[in-house]
């Protein structure tokens, strides 16, 4: 692949040409009969202008003006028009041999002109001339028999050109292209975002993290964190359960029911209960085992006694 | 082979590459970011769990907190001794609606309970408290 498009053979295409055997993409040049040209002079200032209004300049030149593509350059003080159909251009080039994808660049005759101010020969009968600035077909015959001649050569090569737009080749049309580059670059701009999102929210919760462990730098420390859980959770563990024994026992206190006696410690709790008869008593033996203190029992008389470790 | 003739296909392919580094740059930050942010959730809860507890059970005014408990009974009735982070206290002929009184302060304040006693004689209560905090 070469980027450098005008450094490709040039190859003058006519109606006479010999079938060509072509190993590499060539550049093509297009005689006068491939086209129709039209000079004017416009008061426009931008080539886009003139592209724009170039099919209505050749209403009634060619047949279906929308059918035709349009090159358009200046020259001088006139914009050059040239309208070609691209469809049997390649048509013509494939019967001498030559594939689209052969067609590196189309030129045509018309932009080389100061080059055909002597004629170049076209096969036996025909031959390219510049009359006016104006690049035509002539018959040899017209020809003086003395008169020089020119090779054909690279050098004829234009700056400009039309880059074939693979209408042969391509199995996606510009439309296609654009919509599924947008559909693509659309999705890729939403995952890129949502991904970029991933990322900040990442930051935040960090810097969340960061900001509490300055305002606890004591809890810098993933060893120091994991002691000072361990005390304060197995403290506030064994805190709870204390309290919440001390609530049920209260709760179990009704009418003909005191407390004679009452001792907790760090692992042990027990009470004894003064019931006011054994009715109450056995009431109150249901009601802590009802209470998950199943240790409950009557001692002595109408004692409730409770004893549990914590 | 003239790659100009295949440029629509060309710049299709490109956008749709495009499409797919975003998306797997999406997944990526997706997958590791998710672990990352879970792991930080995880310490930053564990953290604000931490600073409670430690609040909650090493507080600075628990000392302050603690003497009410000496002040709420008459003083004939209190024998108080604290020392430090440490408290021992004898109360002696508490009424029941002292003792019930005494015994709510007790278990709202943020002290680990070593000892609790409490023992009836005739129609008044005597308690023995020791804590720390």
């Amino acid at each position: 692949m070469s980027f450098l498009g005008n450094s490709k053979a040039l190859v003058l295409a006519y109606s006479g040409m010999k079938k060509q055997s072509l190993s590499d993409s060539v550049n093509i040049m297009l005689s006068p009969r491939f086209y129709t040209l039209k000079k004017e002079a416009l008061p426009l200032k931008y080539l886009y202008q003139a592209k724009k209004i170039a099919p209505s300049l050749f209403d009634g030149l060619v047949e279906d003006p929308q059918k035709y593509d349009y090159f358009v350059y200046r020259e001088a003080d006139e914009w050059v028009f040239i309208a070609y159909d691209m469809e049997a251009i390649n048509d013509f080039l494939v019967s001498k041999g030559i594939q689209p994808e052969q067609v590196a660049k189309i030129f045509f005759a018309q932009q080389a002109s100061a080059s055909f101010t002597v004629p170049v020969l076209l096969g036996e009968k025909e031959a390219l001339v510049s009359l006016d600035n104006t690049v035509v077909s002539i018959p040899q015959a017209v020809l003086q028999k003395d008169s020089k001649v020119l090779s054909f050569d690279d050098s004829f090569t234009p700056k400009t050109g039309v880059t074939p737009q693979g209408v042969h080749a391509s199995v996606l049309s510009r439309k296609q292209t654009i919509g599924l580059t947008i559909f693509f670059t659309l999705f890729a701009l939403m995952f890129f975002v949502e991904g970029w999102r991933y990322s900040h929210n990442s930051q935040a919760a960090q810097e969340e993290m960061q900001t509490l462990l300055e305002e606890n730098p004591s809890l810098q420390s993933q060893y120091t964190r994991e002691s000072i859980a361990a005390k304060y959770r197995t403290i506030d563990k064994s805190e709870r359960r204390k309290r919440d024994v001390v609530k049920t026992l209260a709760g179990m206190i009704f009418k003909g029911v005191k407390v004679s006696t009452f001792q907790m410690n760090e692992k042990m709790f027990k009470i004894d209960f003064i019931c006011s008869d054994a009715k109450v008593a056995q009431r109150l033996v249901q009601l802590a085992k009802k209470s998950e203190f199943s240790s409950g029992k009557i001692i002595s008389g109408n004692v409730v006694h409770i004893e549990e470790k914590l | 082979m003239n790659w100009k003739l295949y440029r629509n296909e060309l710049i299709v392919v490109v956008s749709l590459l495009l499409m797919l580094t975003a998306f797997i740059y999406k997944n990526t930050q997706i997958s590791s970011r998710s672990q990352e942010m879970s792991t930080l959730k995880h310490t930053a809860t564990e953290l604000r769990e931490l600073v409670v507890l430690q609040n909650r059970w090493a507080g600075k005014r628990v000392s302050k907190k603690v003497d009410k408990l000496e002040k709420m009974v008459p003083s004939s009735k209190v024998k108080w001794s604290k020392k430090g982070k440490k408290l021992t206290a004898g109360y002696s002929a508490l009424t029941a609606k002292e003792l019930n009184k005494l015994i709510t302060t007790i278990l709202s304040m943020a002290v680990q309970i070593q000892e609790l006693k409490i023992s009836r004689n005739s129609s008044s209560y005597d308690v023995e408290f020791k804590c720390k905090w």
